[in-house]
Parts: C-alpha cells; sequence; structure tokens
C-alpha cells in the first residue's frame, strides 16, 4: 500500500516537472491577444479581420483573436466577472462616462504620453467622447457621422431638383415623394420621421436645430433651449401628417435596418437618416441604387449650421484586469494611430478615419458618395452628445420621452421637458452614488 | 324498498320533449364553442408552420400560403445559427439539472413527511416562502456571489453551472410535490417496515422505488419542462457567452444572427417546439397524471 | 417487553436501572433521529441558506449601498429608496403594469378561461381526450419560441391575424406596436398556454361526485345554480392553487415580455437584438417590474438600486403570501361530507 503511494507521488511529482518544464518552453511561443469588437454584419467584420490579420503576421510574437458581434452588455459582464479580453471595442461612445469613472478601462494618459502621442491628432468630437472626469480610458477607432440619403430617382420623378438644405424643404420634400396605397397606407414614405426608428434618435436629429444638452455645470437643459421644443413640434407636426398608427403599421412591414431589405435601400423610403456606413452596405448590396448624400437639412433660422452632423463613433480600451499590457497596449496604438490602417479599413468599412492626418490622406479611395461625410466630420460645427455619468441611460431617457412625445402622450411640451431635466440630473447624480439630490 | 325503485323508475322516464331540446341546444352550442377555441388553439401553430415553409420575401408579405414548400429552411436554420451547439447546452443543463433536483428533493421531503420531529412544520413553511417568492429577489447578490467566487481562476460566469448546480440542493417545487405525496403512502406500510428493523435509508429506498414512481416521474417531467424553458436565469449567466446560450437564448437572438429573416426564425422556433410535443405524445399519460397531481395534492 | 434496538452502537452500559437504560437508549434513539433527518435534510438546508438565505440577508445589505461590482460597494444609506419612490420615470409604472395587469386582470382572467374551458370540455361525451389533447398542447411551447410565434402572427402590418381581419373588412389593432394592446396580446399569448391549469381543472370537475349534482337537481337547481353551489364549492382548493399559481407567475413575469418587447421593437429600430432603450416597448407599456429590475441591475451599472428594488418585490410576495396561505382555510370549502 505504501509502495503503491510513493509510485503515485513520484508519478504526480514528475508530472508536474514535465509540466513546468512545457510551461517554460510555451513561455516563447506568442502571446494570445484576444480582441473583442462590435462589428457583426457581413463585410464589416470581415474586413477588420483581414486587417488585423497583417498585424498579426507582421508581428510574430503575438496570435491575435478577433471576437465579434460584442454590445456594451457583454462587455461590462466580462470586466464584472473578470474574463475580459485584452482589448475591447464598443459602438457606444455614451458608455465612456461609465468605463472611465469606475476603472473598467484603463485611464491611456501615461501610456500616451510615454510614445509621445498628443491627444491633439484626434479631431476634437472624437477626443471629447474618449474620455470622462479627466480621465483617457479610450481612443476613437473610426468614426460615424450622420447625413441626409436620397432617392434620385424618385427626386427626378418627382421634379425635385436638389437635396433639401432646410427643414421646410425636407417637409414639403417628403411630402411630395409619400405615395400611398388605395385603402390610404402608406406605399412609400418621403421620410419616416418616428423616433426610434433605424436611425432616428434625438441626439442625430438636434444638430440640425443647434440644441444644447447640458449647461456649464452639466445641469440638463432640454426645457431651457428652445432648440428642443422647435424640433419636437416640427417632428411630431410631419408625424401627425402622416398618421402616427400609419407610420407604425409601415414600419411594421420594413426589413432589418442591417439586412440586404433595409427600407431605404429597397425603395421604401424616398429620404433616410442614415450614418456613412451605408455607403458601403449599398455599394455590396444595391449597386445600381440610384441615390445620393448631402448633409442634413437645418432649422430655417441657422443655415449657417447646414452641412453639420452629428458624430459619435466606435472606441477602443484596454480592460483592466488584462495580463498583456504591453502587446495589448501595442495594438491600440497600432489601430488608433497608424494611418495607413485607419485609411485602408476606412475604405473597406466606409467609416470615418479618426486622425487628422489619416482623414485627408490620399490612401483613401475617393467616393462621391463617402466625401459629403467626411466633409461633415470636417465641419467645426458638428457636435457629438454629452458623455454622462449615467451613461447610455441618459440618452435613453431622453429618447423615451420623444416617443411617449411623438405618440401625443406628452400634454404639454415645455413643461414635460422640464420634468425631463430634472428627471436626468436625479438620474446622472444616483449613478454617481449620491441619490437624489 | 319498494318506493324508491318506483321513484327511480320514475326519475329514469325520458324527460319531455322540450326540455330534451334544449339539452340538444346545450350540448350543441358547447361543442361549437369547443371547437372554435380549439381551432384559434390551432392556429398560431398552423401560422408557424406555414411561415417556416416560406421564403424570406414571402414572410414579409401578407401571403398565407407558402408558393413553393421550401423544407430547405429546416435544413438552413442549422447553417445560420449554432443550433445543435443550443440543443447541447439544453439536454446538458436541463439533464443535470433535473437529475440533481432528484436526487436532492426525494430525502427532503421524505423527512418533511415521513419522519417526525420538533420543527418539521416550520420547515415547511420555510420550503413553501422559497417556493413563492420570484427568484429576482435573490438574482442580484447571487451573481456577486457567482461572480466572485473564482476556485482555481474558474470563472463562474459565461458558464451554465450557477443555473445547474442549486438543483443539486433541493428545489422547492419538487420538495412540495413530494411530499405532498409521500404524505398519502400508509402510515402502518411505514411502520411494518421500522418495526422490521429496516433503517430509514432503507425504507425511503423502497418506498421510493416501489411506490413513488409516478411522483418521481412527473417531478422528473416538470424539471425538464421547466429548465427546457428555462430563459431569465441562463440570460443572466450565459447571456454574454454565445456559445454556451441555451435554446431558449439563442431563439430570442435568432433575428440577430447575421440579419436572419422571419421564415428561418419560425422554421427555428417550430424545431425548438418539437422535442417538448413529441416528448408529450410518447408520454402522454405521464404527463397529465403530472399535472393532475400537482393540481389535487396542491 | 421491548428487545434492545439491534443496531445500537457501542456496548450496553452497565445497567444502573431498567427505567435509566430505557432513558438512555430513548436519548440516543432521539440523536440518531435528529442525525437521520439532518442527513436527509442536509441538502434543502445547504441549499436554502447558501442560494437563499445569504443573497437575502446581502440583497438587503446592497439596497442601502452603490454598487456596480466594478469597485467596492459604497454606503449611500437611503439613497436607493428615496430615488426608487420619487425620482425613477419608470418605477411606478412597472409597479402599476406588475400589479394591476399581471395580478389584477391576466391572473383572474387565466383562472376563468382555464375553468369555462375545462367546465366545457367536462361535458362532452366522446372526443374529451381529444380536446384537452389540443387545449394541452401550446402550453408545451416553450415561452419564448411562443412569444416569437405571437409578435410575428400579430405583425400590424404582416401577419395572418391582421390579413384576416382585413379580409373581413377590419382595420386590425397594432398589437404589439401599440402601447395599449400590447398588454392584451400578452394576456392572450397566456391565455393560448392555458393547458396546464385546464388541465388541473377538468380533473377537479370530473371529480366531484355525481350524486350532488343529482340531489341538487332535485333540489330544483339549474345547471346555473349548479354551478355555484355545487361545482366551485367542491373545487375551492383547485381554484385557490389555481390563484396563487398565478399570482406567483404574475410577480415573476419576465421572459415573454422581454422577448416580445426586444422582438416588436427590433422589427425597426437600431438593433435587431434586445437593448436597454428597447425594454418595455412600446412607451413602457410591457414594462414589468422583474424587467425593470434586470434593465437597472444587468444592463446599466447599478446593482445597489436592484437590490432595493428586489427588497420592495420580497416585501410584496411575502405580503400576498401571508393573506393568501392565512386566509386559504376560510375562502377554500373543506371537504364535502360523504
Amino acid at each position: 500500500m505504501r509502495r503503491i503511494a510513493a509510485a503515485v507521488a513520484l508519478i504526480g511529482a514528475l508530472m508536474l516537472v514535465a509540466a513546468a518544464v512545457a510551461g517554460g518552453a510555451h513561455r516563447s511561443s506568442p502571446t494570445k491577444l484576444t480582441i473583442w469588437v462590435g462589428w457583426s454584419a457581413g463585410h464589416e467584420l470581415t474586413s477588420f479581420k483581414a486587417l488585423a490579420a497583417e498585424y498579426d503576421k507582421a508581428h510574430p510574437e503575438i496570435t491575435l483573436k478577433v471576437v465579434g458581434g460584442v454590445d456594451d452588455n457583454k462587455i461590462v459582464a466580462a470586466i464584472r466577472s473578470g474574463t475580459a479580453p485584452d482589448v475591447v471595442s464598443s459602438f457606444n461612445s455614451y458608455n465612456v462616462g461609465n468605463y472611465c469613472g469606475s476603472g473598467g478601462w484603463i485611464d491611456l494618459t501615461s501610456l500616451l504620453k510615454k510614445d509621445n502621442i498628443d491627444p491633439s491628432i484626434f479631431p476634437p468630437a472624437p477626443r471629447y467622447y474618449t474620455q470622462y472626469g479627466g480621465k483617457r480610458c479610450a481612443l476613437p477607432l473610426l468614426a460615424d457621422d450622420y447625413g441626409l440619403y436620397y432617392n434620385k430617382a424618385m427626386f427626378k420623378a418627382a421634379g425635385i431638383t436638389h437635396p433639401p438644405r432646410t427643414i421646410a424643404e425636407l417637409t414639403a420634400d417628403a411630402k411630395k415623394l409619400t405615395v400611398r396605397n388605395k385603402d390610404g397606407s402608406i406605399k412609400v414614405a418621403g421620410i419616416d420621421p418616428i423616433i426610434g426608428f433605424y436611425e432616428n434618435v434625438p441626439e442625430r436629429w438636434i444638430t440640425s436645430y443647434g440644441g444644447k444638452w447640458t449647461d456649464a455645470k452639466g445641469h440638463a437643459i432640454l426645457g431651457k433651449d428652445p432648440a428642443w421644443a422647435k424640433w419636437a413640434t416640427w417632428q411630431k407636426g410631419l408625424v401627425d401628417w402622416y398618421g402616427y398608427k400609419k407610420l407604425i403599421r409601415f414600419q411594421a412591414g420594413l426589413g432589418d435596418e442591417f439586412s440586404a431589405s433595409q427600407a431605404f435601400e429597397a425603395g421604401k423610403l424616398a429620404m433616410n437618416l442614415d450614418g456613412e456606413w451605408r455607403v458601403a452596405f449599398i455599394a455590396h448590396e444595391h449597386p445600381s441604387l440610384q441615390y445620393g448624400t448631402a448633409p442634413m437639412a437645418v432649422d430655417n433660422a441657422h443655415p449657417e449650421l447646414y452641412g453639420s452632423g452629428y458624430i459619435n463613433g466606435t472606441i477602443i480600451g484596454i480592460p483592466r484586469g488584462g495580463k498583456h499590457l504591453d502587446q495589448s497596449w501595442a495594438l491600440v496604438k497600432y489601430l488608433t494611430t497608424n494611418n495607413h490602417f485607419l485609411a485602408q479599413f476606412s475604405n473597406l468599412i466606409r467609416n470615418v478615419p479618426t486622425t487628422k492626418a489619416s482623414l485627408t490622406s490620399a490612401e483613401i479611395k475617393p467616393d462621391v458618395h463617402f466625401s459629403t461625410f467626411l466633409k461633415i466630420f470636417g465641419n467645426p460645427k458638428s457636435s457629438t452628445s454629452p458623455i454622462m455619468a449615467s451613461g447610455v441611460a441618459y440618452t435613453n431617457l431622453v429618447q423615451n420621452f420623444f416617443t411617449k412625445w411623438q405618440a401625443g402622450g406628452v400634454k404639454n411640451l415645455v413643461a414635460g421637458l422640464n420634468k425631463l431635466d430634472s428627471q436626468l440630473d436625479a438620474q446622472v447624480a444616483q449613478a454617481k452614488g449620491g441619490g437624489v439630490p | 324498498m319498494s318506493e324508491a325503485t318506483a321513484a327511480a323508475a320514475f326519475v329514469r322516464r325520458r324527460p319531455p320533449a322540450r326540455v330534451r331540446r334544449r339539452r340538444l341546444v346545450s350540448v350543441v352550442a358547447n361543442h361549437c364553442i369547443l371547437i372554435a377555441v380549439a381551432i384559434a388553439f390551432l392556429a398560431p401553430f398552423a401560422f408557424i408552420t406555414l411561415t417556416a415553409l416560406m421564403t424570406n420575401s414571402q414572410a414579409l408579405s401578407s401571403n398565407f400560403w407558402p408558393h413553393p414548400f421550401r423544407f430547405q429552411n429546416f435544413v438552413d436554420v442549422f447553417s445560420k445559427a449554432p443550433l445543435w451547439r443550443w440543443t447541447l447546452n439544453t439536454m446538458l443543463y436541463s439533464g443535470l439539472a433535473t437529475l440533481g433536483v432528484l436526487v436532492s428533493s426525494v430525502p427532503v421531503a421524505y423527512a418533511l413527511a415521513r419522519l417526525r420531529w420538533r420543527g418539521r412544520n416550520l420547515a415547511f413553511m420555510v420550503v413553501l416562502v422559497a417556493l413563492m417568492l420570484p427568484p429576482q429577489v435573490t438574482v442580484v447578490p447571487l451573481y456577486v456571489m457567482w461572480a466572485k467566487f473564482q476556485p482555481f481562476g474558474f470563472n463562474f460566469i459565461g458558464t451554465l453551472w450557477p443555473v445547474i448546480i442549486p438543483n443539486w440542493f433541493g428545489d422547492a417545487f419538487s420538495i412540495f410535490l413530494l411530499r405532498q405525496f409521500f404524505l398519502t403512502i400508509p402510515e402502518d406500510y411505514i411502520d411494518a417496515a421500522r418495526v422490521d428493523g429496516c433503517g430509514e435509508v432503507r425504507i425511503l429506498a423502497t418506498v421510493v422505488t416501489r411506490l413513488a414512481k409516478p411522483a418521481l416521474a412527473a417531478v422528473a417531467l416538470f424539471s425538464f419542462l421547466f429548465t427546457f424553458n428555462d430563459f431569465f436565469l441562463p440570460l443572466l449567466y450565459t447571456g454574454t457567452s454565445p456559445h454556451n446560450w441555451v435554446l431558449s437564448i439563442g431563439l430570442s437572438q435568432f433575428r440577430s444572427f447575421h440579419q436572419v429573416q422571419w421564415n428561418l426564425t419560425m422554421a427555428a422556433t417550430l424545431l425548438v417546439m418539437a422535442p417538448v410535443i413529441v416528448l408529450f405524445f410518447l408520454a402522454q399519460r405521464a404527463f397529465v397524471e403530472g399535472v393532475t397531481l400537482t393540481g389535487v395534492k396542491g | 417487553m421491548s428487545p434492545a434496538p439491534a443496531n445500537e452502537a457501542g456496548a450496553l452500559a452497565a445497567p444502573a436501572s431498567p427505567a435509566l437504560t430505557r432513558a438512555r437508549a430513548r436519548r440516543q434513539a432521539d440523536w440518531r433521529r435528529r442525525r437521520l433527518v439532518l442527513l436527509f435534510m442536509s441538502p434543502w438546508i445547504v441549499g436554502f441558506s447558501v442560494f437563499f438565505g445569504y443573497p437575502l440577508v446581502m440583497s438587503a445589505y446592497l439596497s442601502f449601498n452603490h454598487y456596480d461590482l466594478l469597485s467596492p460597494p459604497r454606503w449611500v444609506g437611503l439613497a436607493n429608496y428615496r430615488y426608487m419612490f420619487h425620482a425613477d420615470p419608470q418605477f411606478w409604472t412597472s409597479v402599476k403594469n406588475t400589479v394591476f395587469w399581471m395580478v389584477g386582470i391576466a391572473v383572474p382572467l387565466q383562472v376563468l378561461f382555464a375553468f369555462g374551458i375545462a367546465t366545457m370540455v367536462a361535458r362532452v361525451k366522446s372526443g374529451a381526450g381529444f380536446f384537452r389533447t389540443i387545449f394541452y398542447l401550446p402550453a408545451l411551447a416553450p415561452p419564448v419560441a411562443a412569444t416569437l410565434g405571437f409578435v410575428y402572427i400579430l405583425n400590424p402590418a404582416t401577419g395572418p391575424v391582421n390579413t384576416l381581419l382585413g379580409h373581413l373588412g377590419i382595420s386590425g389593432p397594432l398589437w404589439f406596436q401599440d402601447p395599449h394592446w400590447s398588454k392584451p396580446s400578452l394576456i392572450s399569448l397566456g391565455l393560448w398556454g392555458i393547458g396546464n391549469t385546464m388541465v388541473i381543472f377538468l380533473a377537479a370537475v370530473l371529480d366531484v361526485p355525481q350524486h350532488l349534482y343529482e340531489s341538487a337537481e332535485l333540489d330544483g337547481a339549474g345547471p346555473l345554480q349548479q354551478l355555484r353551489w355545487v361545482t366551485l364549492p367542491t373545487i375551492s382548493p383547485v381554484i385557490l392553487f389555481a390563484v396563487v399559481l398565478g399570482v406567483i407567475q404574475g410577480l415573476q413575469y419576465f421572459t415573454q415580455a422581454y422577448v416580445a418587447a426586444g422582438v416588436a421593437a427590433g422589427q425597426a429600430s437600431q438593433a435587431a437584438d434586445v437593448t436597454s432603450v428597447n425594454l418595455g416597448y412600446p412607451l413602457d407599456s410591457t414594462l414589468f417590474y422583474p424587467v425593470l429590475l434586470y434593465e437597472h441591475g444587468f444592463s446599466e451599472f447599478q446593482m445597489g438600486y436592484a437590490s432595493a428594488l428586489a427588497m420592495l418585490l420580497l416585501a410584496v410576495s411575502f405580503a400576498v403570501t401571508l393573506v393568501i396561505v392565512l386566509n386559504s382555510r376560510k375562502w377554500v370549502h373543506q371537504a364535502v361530507p360523504r
């Protein structure tokens, strides 16, 4: 019995030694880096993977694994449970407030300083939405901006010669381009103004009116800034012209936003507010579509805003608890500051490159549709939404209000907006952990 | 005596035509309503099946009948999404959980039913309370607990283990059911065994294997069904780890997989419904007996 | 003369007196019994403490903290509760939705419907099994699958139901896209799955002794009165059971609301999967309390606040349970003497 025990112990010891040796031998094999990205639809993920493979090849000391289709819930859950990958990237710049504030994504300021990277190489909007509370915990990885897509064939048929520049023109064009069925239901909509539809969210429309979100102290001013009420009144007016229920019914029969039967691509919408990435989707899915791009129409009272738009973008960072800080940082640095990579990736998925140098790079493949968005991105009046401690819940609350409003659930708009302001402030205070102010 | 038989004979005579007609009308009405409701109950199945056989463009239109019938959809479903993986995960979860429930609930139920001890009623009250409280009440600290508990660096979050393991420590509903059942076993039977010198463990084993089969079958069936259909807990723990999804989670996310279409979604829905329905037809009596058991003994 | 127990461990002590021996034997038997009970009850004891008791205590503790799992919990006193009752714009909506709609309407409706169908099936002489199968089948459909099916079928533009209604000249409602119709849509989904309760009612109704009906008829009772005075009292325990089950499920109602909101919203929104802005779609009409709890705890970073929500849910569930348990004897007609 004792002999058997001794034999087992010896074998066990031998195995431990073998494992240690093997482990030691593995130390010279490449470090496995995992990066999570949000891209999932068709060509977007494959494009990133192809470019990432190039980086992988150029760096034999690491092997890179790309996981696509990751959303913020996954990232948060992973950080909480300590299973976060080495590098993460998110579409929701809104949540930077949470990531920086809680330390979920590490502060990159010291790393930037060490490598002599000045944050001013990034344009102002991406610079803004990658930091919070004095900490820069993210860097921008290609940005999105929004403008107007319009169907040239439908415009010609309706006798409209140029894309609308003012809201009044937009309204008139939308009404002219709308086609109804015999029973009164909508067959083709000039534009779908419903908040919550595709990319229609308040922050993307309010830039046309120059609306501000917060005052200098960070308190919400949606009730005080008249732009919001003006926009909301116009929006509901257009919704009521179509008929709210008719619009909902119309929407229920439309294709998914990221499928080949997207409503604009399928000819069900004459105009649509959409992001710059749609150019690549149309090129892939409906190359024969006759369309044009232009900046979104602006408030008649603010013609100087024309040419600007809403900007947000993908952010990338290193989650807390990552084990390979040096290699992760090298990858992040490459993905965010290497102008060659940014230009190539931009060409592939038609997102806006996020360094000033890559914006004007000669490597960007010229495309008449896409150049509109480059111009919007460079327009000094283009803006982004505020980064708040409550993260995406902030913008969700605003969106909820306007979905109620468009359905007729708010009797007094300004009073409702004022109440919304106090709710937003309370929400921020709660997120900071102080409760109701 | 003869009066009673005479009275009985009186009652048995044919009731007048008016009453007979009224009864016939009520029977016919009864049947009509039942048939109408039955059609309404079957209609969703029919619609889902028909949609599952359509092409995508047809599914987005208001056509009722597929033109042509696309059985290919059922095959496509597997290539669009990892249905096999999800099925495997679901079987793992359901199988292990059901086994755990059976193994752990039987002794507890027996102790609550057939052993006499102080505090037995209080313990049963506790079981009842646990039965009635929604899982959301304990969900946050449990999640925190599993997130922080990382033996040898193994992460429970993202796996199905946090959902499976509690089932090995008794399930309130099964305990309740089994206890009610054990209460119906005649006291003398067990007393006789005790007098014969059988230890309680042996008594339990005999009772279980000989008498409790229908109750055990009911518990196993319900446990399996519940875990097969479970959505909330797997969502919590594996919602962000697609390779560990169970069928219910995967199905709810199906439409976001490469922008899949409604016809395939309906095909997948049908495929997920199928095993349970097949199981039902194979084990119909066990099902109905089990359901009745819960209601009558409950 | 009771024989010395054959399986007594340890040697027999020197018998001081027969009474003392018996007392000691009894004590040892007691101790054996307690050990046995402990052994049998051990899974539940461990399970309850670890998976129920401890989390309950922790939940109470966390509800007074601000906790996002990324940094340690920070004590904030009653701040979470103040926010909950005074400032959370969705809190009262979710309470209303859960209490009034799920418990106040869905539960009685479901019990009534199940009972109604059961009594009708009970009156069928031949083919009862056929009907029973048809009514039970939908209850087998997994909730997610059933919800997906219903959202598709009730699509206001292209779904079969509205198309059929259109052929009949009726303009169908917007179902899951309309805040006034989303709850009725969910309730109809619930009624579709009523099979379990119906089967239980059916068995109970069939169990009512025939002679009770006969004596009632002899007393001149019509069918409705028979229902009121014979059927209902006899099956009252089953009615109570169905109500209790319904209330429990109503307080936990999550899956169907969550999936329906996500899918219905995703039909024309930014992303096809469930994002936090879609919870309760449309317009918070499907925002039930457990959905709100999930959103705050696991979509946002607010585990302390979610614990506060959980504490309220605990209080309400406990109160409801207490009411039912204390009154069950009063409401349930005790077994009819034979």
